[in-house]
Formats: C-alpha cells, structure tokens, sequence
C-alpha cells in the first residue's frame, strides 16, 4: 500500500484551532452586519429627533384645514381626507379611533377622528362634509402607516363631498399651505413655553431655549391641561 | 338556508374522477410562448436522442468511458439537481417541526419542487447505466448490494420520492376533492415531513459519500473525508437559493394564482430566507476553510487548479455571502434574486468540479460532454417545468386551498 498517504493531523491542528476561533470572532460581527436597515423616513426622523419646517411633508395639492386635517380629491370626484403631517409629529406614538362607517354623512367641523394617547386625547375635526364612501382599512392592520406615509396611504375616510368648493374655499393650498405650516410651527413653540411655564416642565423649556428646536413628539409627555389647550388652541 | 347545489356537485364530480382528470390532462392557455417554442423542439430532440441511447447504447450517444464513466447526466441532472431539491427538507423542517407558520404558502411549491427534482434527477441516472434494468436489483433483493454506498442512495432515493409524495398527496386530493382521503393524507404530512428529513439529511451527504471511493481521482482541493458533510451543508442554501430563484419566476408567471396577503408576505419570506442563506453559506465557507487547512494542500492554490478553486470560493461563496448580506439589509429585494442566482451557478460549479473537472484532471484526455448529453439533460429539466407548470395550474399548490380544506 505504497499509495497510502497520512495526514499528519498535528501538523494541522493549530491552524485549525485559529481558523475556528477566527470563525466564533467573526460570527458576531457577521450577525451584527446581518441586521435589516430600517424605513428611510424612520431613520431620518430619529436621527435628527427634531421637528423642522424642512422635515415636515406638505404635499403642494392637498387642501389644509386649520384643524390640522387635510382633504384631496380625486378625480373620480371622491374625497379623502386625513391627518397633516406636523400634528401627527407633534402627537407622535398614539391610537386613532374613528367614528364614522361608510355610507354615514359627516359635516365641516364635526368629529373625523380621535387621537388617543395615555389617557389624554384630542378630537380631530373634519375639513370638509359629505357622504362617507369607505375607511381605510389597511390603517387598522398597520396604524403606522399614518406615520410614514399621512397623504396617500394614511388617509382615514373617503367621501361624496357634498359643498367642496365654498368648504375649501379658505383653506391653505401650494406655498399657503407651506407658509401657514411654518407659522404654525412657530405658534406651537410659543404655545409651548408659555405652557412649560404654566406647568413647569423643565425639560422642554431648556430645549427651546438652547437652540429653539421642537423635540420630536413634545406632546407626549404632557399633563391634561396641556393637550386641552392644544385642542383649544390647534384643532379648533 | 340551505342550499342543495353544494352536495349535488359534490355528488357529481364523485362519480367522474377519471373523466375529471381526463379533462384535466388537456392542455391550456396560450400554446405559442417564447418559453414553448424554445422547450418544446428541445424536448423532441432530446426524447429521440433517449430513444437512440437506448437502442444503440450509452455510446451512440454519449462521450463517457470506461476511465470517465461519470458525465453530464450524473455530474449536473444527479448530483447537482438533489442538491437544488434539498430546499424542500429545509422548509418542511422550518414549517412542520419549527412551526415557524410565515413560510406555509410556499411549503407546497417547494415540496412539488423537490419531488419532481427526484423523479426526474434520479431518474436521468437509469440513462447512464450500461443494463438500465438493474436499477431495481437494491430494493428487489436479486443483488442488495448492501456493502455500496449505492445501496443506500437506491433506498434513499426511492423512499424519499414517497415520502415527498405523501407530503404533496393533500393537494391532490383537493384537486380531485376527495375530502375523506384528504382528511387521512393530511394527517400523514408530519410524519412523512419528519421520515423525509432523516432520509434527505443522509443521502444528500451519502451522495457525498460516494465520492470517498475515488480519493486518488479527484484532486486534492476538492477531495476530502468531508465531502458528505460539505455536501449536506451546502444542500441547504443551494436548495433555499433554489426557492428563492423559483419563486421569483413564479411570482410573475402564476402572478393570479398567489392572494393579496401572500404577495405581499412573499418580499419578506425572501428575505427571511436570504438570511439563512447567507449563514449556511458563512458556516460553509469556514468548513472549506479548515478542510483545506487539514489536508494541507495550501501550496496547491498558486496552480492553475488551485485558481480555478479559489474562483470556486472566492467568486461563488464569499461573493454571494456579501450579496445576500447586503440584500437583506437593504430589503433589495431584486439583489436577493442576484445572489440566488450567483450561489445556484457556485453549486453547479461546485458539484461539475467534484464530478467532473477535477475527477480525472491528470488524465490524458478529458471528459466533454457530447451535444447529445446536453440536449438530454436539457430536456429533462425542461420535460420537469412542464409537468410543474401543469401541475401548479391545475391543483392548489401556489393558489388557495377549497374552503372543505381548511383546518
């Protein structure tokens, strides 16, 4: 059995020894690298963790309704309405209720919807009236569609409007509906320190002052009175 | 209220079983697709290329010989097609034993797959053996021949095939809408999950195990004792590829056939499925690291066959671990499909270098399969993706099961 080869097996073994090591120390940082990016907007959000006028989404062909709602119609004449951008990051995590079942008539200025978080909540107000057609159901499967994408697959009802046109007549459109969003970025600022005040929420108040920037979801950890004067103040 | 048109057609189509499937074994749709007209005259070809190996022998039609007498048929329909057969051990493990529910729309397709992979694979083997007839000496006793490892794959083969079988048995009886049958066939699919995978496991390594005899024939970078273990390993992200491969193709051609919730369900199982991929491929590429460190070939690399198997490696198992690495963070889904696709070519590479390039690669002359070998194994696999595509529109494979069906 000339042919007969052994493998010195200890000749080898060291090496072996580092490669299966190198394999344990490596597979750590391959598990790390095998972790999935998360959604662009997401990302975005949470990496500058502020509300800026750059950030917020105002779509130039939606109607603004100062309740912080927003109405688009199609071209089949339908309607659908829904939350604007800067309330939803204002309000941050929070569960939306409706009200309303398809073939119900829903008037400018009624309930839409509201927002519930912690126990507070806020009602959100109808920008336009008419004859509801359908509900979005994939927002009941995914609520967090409403967050990150609040124009077109984040809307809440579909509906026959029935006085479009006097109804959005005053309502803010293109670059009004950009302008009034950084106004009403600004008056929410104020709103807010003169509430930290009225309810001495340090934490907050020192952010303004630093840099004057919005944290992300600054209602989300303020009392009652805070979110009724929201209310008061924002959404009606 | 109820309604007597629902038991009367079950009545009906009680009594005609046979004329159903009669009915059902014409052909339909549009006959005149690019894939037909390309498939079918191949198909022919390949069918009267058979019929001469069998009248004149393997070699009127075959260029192996006595010193090559592995070719094309073995090296790629065989050796190659079981290892892309072996997603369905992996996801009927992942389905029925993990319970891991998300990838259940896909378990049927896949163990369709498998099962024809087998029937038509191991099939290509009767045409290469010399008395086509003895196939069937390991089961009937007239020569067990229990000391081969051939033995074990016959029986292996042979049992997996009704293993699989009983595993897809439920879709046909929903197909013919035996509901009794379904009711006893479905309560069989763990335990034939559970039989199938102790049987793949050791004859996707025994398929490996057959090439320990030829130690002195096959080069030393691709011989090794662990030729089954790299065997067996590597079957689960070839076989997985091959799911991912497949399911892209069927997206699109049976797009009506898949619901809203799977279609949408199906982005994330790829992906899923990527991940697992690119761990077995991570493991893989270790073991053949220390393999090649065990046989202390490293002074092997710097030839020409040590750069066709740095290829081997380099381009066909860390590349496609990248890939799906990056895919997976990405969710790209159209990257996944790359790198499926780039690990299906490393596999075929992989099992035509054990098999083929590197067997015999001192020998004088080399093995080049005849167009003859080719236009055979391409029928084959072409003859199989007929036989799925009827399947799949006629039973609920990828669509959803009837109502009476569900659990």
């Amino acid at each position: 059995m000339e042919e007969f080869t052994y493998t010195n097996i200890f000749a080898t073994k060291g090496i072996e020894y580092i490669v299966i090591i190198a394999f344990f120390a490596t597979l750590i940082p391959f598990r790390m690298m095998l972790k999935k990016k998360k959604e662009p907007a997401l990302v975005a959000e949470k990496a500058s963790g502020f509300i800026t006028a750059s950030m917020l989404r105002i779509p130039q062909g939606v109607f603004f309704s100062k309740f912080h709602t927003w109405a688009h119609m199609e071209i089949n004449g339908e309607a659908t309405v829904g939350l604007d951008d800067l309330l939803i990051h204002l309000t941050g995590e929070v569960r939306l209720i409706t009200y309303k079942n398809p073939g119900e008539q829903i008037k400018k200025g009624e309930l839409l919807a509201k927002i519930k978080h912690n126990g507070n909540s806020l009602n959100v107000l109808s920008p336009v009236s008419g004859e509801i057609t359908s509900t979005n159901s994939s927002l009941h499967e995914n609520p967090g569609l409403i967050k990150v994408d609040p124009y077109q697959k984040g809307w809440i009802y579909s509906l026959k409007p029935s006085n479009w046109k006097t109804e959005t007549n005053a309502y803010y459109l293109a670059e009004d509906a950009t302008s009034w969003a950084i106004m009403e970025l600004e008056r929410f600022k104020d709103f807010l320190a003169v509430s930290a005040t009225k309810t001495e929420q340090q934490p907050l108040g020192v952010v303004m002052q630093d840099g004057g920037e919005l944290i992300e979801k600054p209602l989300k950890g303020m009392p009652k009175e805070v979110w009724d004067d929201f209310q008061k103040n924002f959404l009606s | 209220m109820t309604s007597p048109a629902y038991p009367i057609q079950d009545k009906q189509e009680k009594q005609s079983v046979w004329r159903f499937i009669f009915q059902e074994l014409k052909p339909r749709g549009k006959w005149l697709t690019p894939f037909n007209i390309i498939s079918l005259p191949v198909i022919l070809v390949g069918l009267g290329l058979i019929v001469l190996r069998f009248t004149n022998g393997l070699g009127a039609v075959s260029n192996v010989s006595q010193d090559i007498p592995w070719g094309l048929w073995k090296g790629f329909n065989v050796v190659t097609g079981v290892a892309f057969a072996g997603g369905a051990y992996v996801l009927t493990f992942i389905v029925y034993i993990l319970r891991v529910k998300k990838y259940q729309s896909i378990v049927r397709v896949t163990v369709l797959n498998g099962f024809l992979a087998y029937m038509f694979y191991a099939g290509a083997l009767v045409l290469d053996l010399g008395k086509p007839w003895n196939i069937f000496n390991p089961l009937i006793g007239n020569s067990f021949g229990a000391s081969s490892v051939l033995f074990l794959v016959a029986w292996h083969f042979m049992l997996y095939i009704v293993a699989q079988f009983l595993e897809f048995s439920p879709a046909i009886a929903e197909w013919i809408n035996a509901r009794k049958a379904h009711k006893i066939l479905s309560g069989l699919t763990v335990g034939a999950v559970i039989f199938g995978i102790t049987l793949s496991t050791l004859h996707q390594s025994g398929l490996g195990a057959l090439f320990l005899m030829a130690k002195e024939k096959i080069h030393p970078l691709w011989y090794s004792e662990f030729i089954p273990l790299l065997f067996l390993v590597s079957s689960v992200f070839a076989g997985l590829s091959m799911v991912i491969f497949e399911g892209s193709i069927s997206q699109k051609v049976f797009f009506n056939q898949i619901t809203k919730e799977n279609r949408q369900a199906r982005n994330n199982m790829v992906l899923s499925l990527s991940k697992i991929c690119a761990y077995t491929l991570f493991a893989y590429l270790f073991m053949q690291i220390i393999v090649l460190v065990h046989g202390q070939h490293l002074n092997l690399l710097t030839t020409p066959m040590g750069y066709w198997y740095l290829l081997e490696i380099i381009g066909f198992v860390v590349l496609p671990i990248f890939l799906f690495v990056f895919a997976y963070r990405n969710s790209n889904i159209l990257l996944t499909r790359i790198a499926a696709i780039v690990t299906i070519l490393g596999i075929i590479l992989n099992r035509l270098n054990v098999s083929i390039i590197a067997f015999r690669w001192d020998a004088a002359t080399h093995y080049v399969p005849s167009w003859m070998e080719i236009v055979i194994s391409l029928a084959i696999i072409f003859i199989q993706i007929w036989i799925f595509r009827w399947v799949i529109n006629r039973m609920p494979v990828i669509r959803k099961s009837p109502s009476w069906a569900k659990h």
